[in-house]
């Protein structure tokens, strides 16, 4: 590979390139943010690539996920983006997990890299990189969307502040894109932001935004940047309850009760013979409707309030507890999707809403 | 007059991304119970800047006429 059009930049040269090629980063999350910076890294000559998703391909992604085509919907993400890099770039070292990264597996993956990009679509799993970023003495670079909006940031990084510094406080309200709505050059930008600070990371040039949070409004193409004070305190790494996800295809397989915590009414309606639905204001008079020794899979609308009531139950003894990775719509499609496959599952259904069904 | 500018879903809640406001405190946790209050956030989690450096304690705080205060969701998408 050549790769003088970088080598001739005066702050970059052959030392910065050779770090390049020394560096090891993992991304998380192989979707839109993912695929617009993975292929920027790999051809830049980053030495080795992570990717861990446990996501399968679908056609609502491919507007912006632009690194998968149509004949590879329902395929493996991390599999796919893999592959993709691997074929252009033969010197790149490429390793997929085809799991979300959770409690279980973070630590034991993130000890491999020495730089970690974050590009999911969920808060909960940005507190547990930060977290384990922290444990592995590893920065990470942040990324966001809220429709036409990206925030980007960079934790972690020469003793600088934590996700958990600008975000003491879960939030309750945020909304994936998959709920608010996105367009590809939105996340292409953001995903290009992100790239290019870690290649100023790694290559040890310019200034980085950590201590500072970047807002981007693709709208009125604003961009403001905020301080942020690192805590005096060392940020809590105490052992808080954490939230497993699931895709919505292991969900749809398993043999959890499918809980919906949204209100009634809101739609899309889920029918499923494992569905159950208590609506988030109600679980916590309503729970011992629950068998505690039976898997849960939470879902709603975005995952916020499935999280409130995975933290809920948790407090309560439940320990089986997943939360579905998307929303309601998501599953309702993918149940859709599912019957009109086979035809034969309909007549198992039962779509009673009220009762809890039996594991038999 | 403080300038208070809204970012992400704030500003789909309040409806706007940004509005200048009378004060009759100078306290800055006053102010933004206020703002709360006055459009309805109560649900939702975020930081607050002035002039653009986050303030953790507000309480502290007391705001100026030409501050320019941001409220700051945290964004979930990627």
């Amino acid at each position: 590979m050549d790769y003088s059009r970088q080598t001739i930049l005066p702050q970059w040269g052959e030392a910065a390139q050779q770090k390049l090629r020394d560096s090891k980063i993992l991304v998380v999350g192989a979707g839109g943010l993912g695929s617009a910076l993975l292929p920027y890294l790999a051809a830049a000559g980053v030495g080795k690539l992570g990717i861990i998703d446990g996501d399968l391909i679908e056609a609502s992604n491919l507007p912006r996920q632009v690194i998968y085509s149509e004949s590879q919907i329902g395929s493996l993400k991390a599999e796919v983006a893999s592959a993709y890099l691997q074929s252009r770039y033969s010197e790149l070292s490429l390793v997929s997990y085809t799991s979300f990264l959770n409690e279980t597996n973070a630590c034991e993956i993130i000890q491999n890299f020495d730089l970690l990009i974050d590009a999911t679509d969920d808060i909960p799993t940005r507190y547990l990189i930060d977290e384990a970023c922290l444990a592995a003495g590893i920065p990470w670079v942040y990324g966001s969307i809220h429709q036409f909006e990206g925030q980007v940031s960079v934790f972690n990084f020469n003793n600088g502040p934590s996700y958990r510094d600008l975000f003491p406080t879960q939030s309750r309200s945020a909304i994936s894109c998959s709920e608010a709505g996105v367009l590809g050059p939105t996340v292409g930008l953001i995903g290009m932001l992100q790239a290019n600070e870690a290649l100023k990371i790694i290559a040890g040039f310019g200034t980085s935004l950590s201590g500072k949070l970047l807002i981007y409004n693709l709208l009125t193409n604003s961009q403001d940047i905020f301080e942020i004070e690192k805590k005096k305190e060392s940020p809590s790494i105490e052992k808080s309850f954490r939230t497993e996800l699931i895709s919505i295809a292991d969900a749809i397989q398993s043999q959890a009760i499918l809980l919906d915590v949204r209100s009634f009414g809101e739609l899309p309606e889920v029918s499923h013979k494992r569905y159950v639905q208590i609506p988030l204001a109600e679980l916590a008079d309503r729970w011992q409707n629950l068998d505690l020794e039976r898997e849960l899979v939470i879902f709603c609308q975005s995952g916020a309030r499935s999280a409130q009531a995975a933290e809920l139950l948790n407090g309560l003894g439940f320990r089986r507890i997943k939360v579905i990775k998307g929303g309601a719509k998501e599953l309702a499609e993918k149940l859709i999707y599912e019957i009109e496959q086979d035809t034969s599952r309909t007549q198992e259904n039962d779509y009673n809403h009220n009762e809890i069904p039996s594991d038999q | 007059m403080p300038k208070v500018k809204y970012f992400g879903i704030l500003a789909e809640t309040v409806n706007q991304a940004e509005e200048e406001i009378s004060f009759d405190s100078e306290n800055l946790e006053v102010l933004v119970a206020q703002l709360k209050e006055k459009h309805s956030l109560e649900a939702h989690d975020f930081q607050i800047a002035v002039n653009r450096k986050i303030i953790s304690d507000l309480s502290a705080f007391k705001v100026k006429d030409s501050d320019e205060i941001a409220f700051l969701p945290a964004f979930a998408g990627g």
